[in-house]
């Protein structure tokens, strides 16, 4: 009824005041960030330079940190969502925003859409609706510590190298008695990321159709994947994370403790200060199988409720503009374009994120599969620290997760 | 003392004075009931409302009538699980809670020199906020590189993966928790200055030992305390949050993941808000019966120096 | 019992309290490199003291200070004076009704906030109270149940013939209360005082969801912003906490004599 009443009020506006529709891309737009202090500069900074081209505008910036899901989640629940987000749980909030395909079709042409990466965009779609523009992203790789290697007396690792040549690696370069170790394995690691594994060793969590566990998620590959993993930290090669303390792989290898660690762009920056030299390659393959990495966007998407879709669309195409995405350094641009100018894709030390993002085109993480996905993963989460906690016995652990997830499938 | 007391009122009731007005008490407790029905029985009621639906924080929400409880308790082993862990903290915690906070308000009690800089350091900890303390509580524990452990190395002690055993994860937490045991001590100490301290003099002259005196005079006397400060702790216990979401993450194996959490989790991870109310009923439930419990009992054990007694002829 | 037993215990105790801020205070003052080398060093190389200063002015904490005294003390104010006066009502009256709505008094504390998030956030939004400080304040002036059964408790341990007495000499019922009892309880009050203060001053939760704007964010809601989804400025955390905690403790200080200055323990006699 309000809804009515307030068309029919701007109808009756509109035709009273014809300027009036004029001013119609001017007000205040509530932008919603995960940004934490450092980053928070970056997006203050796009914002400044939108209200300079959008005389008019005053782009309101809430930032909540690592609290932003509870706080989104309240105002979604209740209504009241601010206009444009920052978003990466497309399934948990996608009844909550507005499908782009209208928007993008009208301007795609005009925003050269086709300099962004089709696997991000792959990550912000569900049923062929687009519900956010990607802004940045990272993928995975390994950070290498060069004197530590150098140290063991091994070679630093390339592009294209194994598992098995990892594992070699890290026993040479591991030294516990001194606190050194040859690689980090996280007992209890973000099972979104983890996929990377499962997909590099020719499986994943959940049948592309989304209806099936068994034989995914406890297949003898991913298996494998989890025996290694155990093996590693059994061996000594590795140290594990995440049981018995908060002590992170990127603390580790900051404070010279750790030879090579599995990582994202977020780490790099922190590892950048930390004056350790070191360099950066792709994730190792399983013997004869193309490597995967699991892909992180930060996309941003818009309110189904807001007030004003044309100045929110706007916004968010100026997010993922050229200029816009030049100016955020502290995640990898998402054209293809601004990596070439900004010489990016051939910076040794950024270069790997690119040739992970390739190689990764036409993967589909599970969460984008199943609307219970959220609740399995707590089961094979638990699998997963079972099995670095016991030392092995994947198999026995999986299946015991796919026997716990069994109901939401039914 | 029962004795005393009764004699006064049998005496009072037998003076006239004023009836107080029956709309006086209501007056007293109206801001109470002005701000309960403004503020919490609106979204009490809305979210035993919503423990009847599938109710994601966004999208379609339908009717299920009772499955959310029936599933919960026929279908899904975590919730046993948690309920489970829940009751073993709630069993190790307000004992503890309580003991630890009577002897720190009895130790401040007894007069040493400077108390007031004592009372400030034991309520130390309360004043840091839940974040903080969670960080500091994994540097203390942690296997590797953890003071606790370091320390108890020079006692010939080998401590355990305190956060990463599952056989001791429970324990940490519980001692983490007894962190915050300065309110509990506080609470009890006010108590403790409402006893009237003629009661020792004259059990002091008759020979009473000071521990008798502390189990036969400041023990029922810090009835009405120690009843507030279990049932708080009661509650408290079962909506313990915090530490398991920030230091153990409800690990390891799970072993620390509290039927809060677990709520939380439903509401925040899995956005089921429906579920999450319905588990939200079924704790309140619990509570309450505890709750209860504990004030029937507390008939028996508590002594109010200032009741309102007897059903007739009480005309306040 | 022995003296130098008991002081022994509470020199004991209190390093074990004192430790985790200890602790704070030591890495509020290391630089990043030393906060990462293993094992953990205790003691800093060098004592950066401008660690605070950089810290406070990375976020306008200056505002967020303003924003948190005013909710603070605003809020204090109130639930002294509305949770004293429902206690008193319920610990001595005798009314129909009085002990199921006091079960109630009791039953409201026990359903977790996950639940009552949303529409409490819906309500707020319908009058207009998000991302102002009102839903952090106006409750507060209707009595917490936590504060009205701690005074409850301690008013039903003062001895009715002090009422008895206070009535003979004509007192009404709001002279009873202000005159007689509001004094007779300044230990629980300060308690109420002290508890409320540390609640309005460390709730991360109330802040985090109805506030949107940085301009009216609280401390602990600055604190948090540097916390991201994948890593944390801990300095500048450790910083930030000891500061936080300072005014609560010095006001404490000063505040916790008056919990053992019962007029009650003396003014009975027998």
């Amino acid at each position: 009824m309000t809804k009515y009443a307030s068309t029919a009020l701007s109808v009756a506006l509109a035709g009273l005041l014809p300027a009036a529709l004029a001013a119609q891309e001017e007000g205040t737009l509530r932008l919603a960030t995960w940004d934490d202090e450092e980053s928070l500069e970056i997006i203050e900074s796009i914002a400044a330079a939108f209200e300079a081209a959008h005389p008019g505008t005053d782009v309101q910036i809430e930032a909540y940190g690592d609290g932003y899901d509870t706080k989104l989640s309240a105002a979604m629940g209740a209504g009241n969502a601010p206009d444009v987000m920052y978003m990466w749980n497309f399934p948990a909030y996608a009844a909550s925003l507005m499908p782009l395909n209208d928007f993008i079709e009208r301007d795609g042409a005009e925003m050269d859409i086709d300099d962004i990466s089709p696997a991000l965009l792959d990550v912000s779609r569900i049923d062929g609706n687009v519900y956010g523009m990607p802004a940045g992203f990272t993928t995975h790789v390994i950070f290498y510590n060069r004197d530590l290697l150098e140290e063991a007396g091994v070679a630093e690792p390339e592009a294209g190298w194994t598992w098995s040549d990892l594992r070699e690696k890290a026993a040479a370069a591991s030294d516990p008695e001194n606190q050194v170790y040859g690689f980090a394995v996280d007992a209890r690691p973000d099972p979104y990321d983890f996929e990377q594994f499962y997909w590099s060793n020719g499986t994943q969590f959940i049948s592309d159709d989304g209806t099936e566990i068994d034989g995914y998620m406890n297949s003898p590959e991913g298996a494998e994947v989890l025996n290694m993993f155990a093996d590693m930290i059994a061996s000594g090669e590795a140290v594990a994370l995440n049981i018995g303390d908060d002590v992170s792989g990127s603390a580790l290898f900051r404070g010279g403790n750790l030879a090579m660690f599995e990582g994202a762009m977020w780490n790099k920056g922190g590892i950048d200060e930390s004056g350790i030299d070191y360099g950066i390659v792709g994730l190792p393959a399983f013997e004869g199988k193309p490597v995967k990495s699991a892909i992180n966007s930060s996309a941003v998407s818009i309110s189904a409720d807001t007030d004003n879709p044309e100045l929110a669309w706007d916004f968010v195409k100026f997010f993922s503009s050229p200029e816009a995405v030049a100016m955020r350094v502290n995640d990898l641009p998402v054209r293809a374009s601004v990596a070439a100018e900004t010489g990016q894709a051939d910076d040794p030390m950024l270069a790997p994120f690119f040739e992970m993002l390739e190689v990764s085109e036409g993967t589909s993480p599970a969460f984008l599969k199943h609307e219970d996905w959220a609740r399995m993963q707590e089961n094979l989460s638990a699998a997963i620290e079972a099995t670095m906690i016991e030392g092995g016995n994947a198999q026995a652990h999986l299946d015991d997760a796919v026997r716990r997830s069994a109901r939401f499938l039914r | 003392m029962t004795v005393t007391t009764d004699t006064v009122v049998a005496t009072s009731s037998r003076r006239r004075r004023r009836p107080v007005s029956h709309m006086v008490p209501w007056l007293f407790i109206s801001p109470w009931i002005i701000g309960f029905v403004a503020f919490t029985l609106g979204p009490m009621l809305f979210s035993l409302y919503m423990s009847f639906f599938d109710w994601p924080i966004v999208g379609e929400r339908t009717f299920i009538g009772l499955d959310n409880y029936v599933t919960m308790t026929t279908l899904d082993p975590q919730f046993w699980e948690s309920l489970w862990i829940t009751v073993k903290f709630a069993l190790l915690f307000v004992p503890l809670n309580i003991a630890v906070g009577f002897l720190l308000a009895l130790l401040l009690n007894a007069g040493l020199k400077g108390t007031g800089v004592l009372r400030t350091l034991f309520y130390l900890p309360s004043v840091i906020s839940g974040v903080a303390l969670v960080t500091i509580f994994s540097w203390l524990y942690s296997y590797r590189f953890g003071v606790l452990n370091y320390l108890l190395g020079f006692v010939g002690i080998d401590g355990p993966n305190w956060l990463g055993d599952p056989s001791w994860a429970l324990v940490a937490i519980v001692f983490a928790s007894l962190w915050g045991v300065g309110s509990t001590m506080l609470i009890l100490l006010a108590g403790l200055q409402a006893i009237p301290r003629e009661l020792y003099e004259a059990a002091r002259i008759s020979g009473v030992p000071a521990w008798a005196r502390t189990l036969y005079i400041t023990l029922p006397m810090l009835g009405p305390m120690l009843l507030f400060s279990i049932i708080t702790s009661i509650i408290s216990a079962f909506q313990q949050l915090t530490l398991a979401l920030l230091l153990t993450e409800g690990g390891p194996l799970g072993s620390t993941y509290f039927f809060a959490m677990y709520i939380y989790d439903n509401a925040f991870k899995y956005f089921d808000m429906g579920y999450a109310a319905a588990m939200s009923w079924i704790m309140f439930g619990i509570v309450l019966l505890l709750s209860l419990a504990v004030m029937k009992s507390s008939s028996a054990w508590v002594h109010y120096e200032g009741e309102v007694r007897g059903k007739k002829g009480d005309k306040s | 019992m022995t003296r130098p037993l008991l002081y022994g215990a509470a020199i004991f105790m209190a390093a074990l309290f004192v430790a985790p801020f200890v602790w704070t205070l030591l890495t509020a003052v290391k630089t990043e490199a030393e906060l990462y080398t293993f094992p953990p060093s205790f003691l800093p190389e060098t004592w950066r003291w401008e660690n605070f200063h950089t810290a406070w002015t990375k976020l306008p904490f200056t505002t967020f200070l303003t924003n948190s005294t005013i909710v603070v003390v605003l809020s204090t104010v109130g639930q002294l004076f509305s949770s004293s006066l429902v206690a008193f009502g319920f610990a001595r009256f005798r009314f129909p009704g009085r002990d199921v709505l006091f079960v109630v008094v009791l039953a409201s504390m026990m359903i977790p906030w996950d639940v009552k998030m949303i529409p409490l956030y819906m309500q707020f939004n319908f009058l207009g109270w998000i991302n102002t400080l009102k839903p952090l304040i106006v409750p507060a002036w209707f009595g917490e149940a936590f504060f009205i059964f701690l005074l409850r408790q301690y008013i039903m341990s003062v001895p009715m013939e002090i009422d008895e007495a206070a009535r003979m000499d004509g007192a009404n019922s709001w002279q009873l209360y202000w005159r007689i009892h509001l004094p007779l309880m300044l230990p629980a009050l300060v308690l109420v005082g002290t508890f409320q203060f540390m609640n309005a001053w460390n709730d991360y939760l109330g802040p985090l969801i109805f506030l949107n704007d940085q301009s009216k964010y609280t401390l602990t809601l600055g604190l948090s912003m540097f916390k991201g989804l994948h890593g944390q400025d801990f300095i500048s955390i450790a910083a930030i906490t000891v500061v936080l905690c300072l005014p609560p403790l010095v006001l404490f200080f000063f505040a916790q004599r008056y919990i053992m200055d019962s007029a009650l323990g003396s003014s009975v006699k027998g």
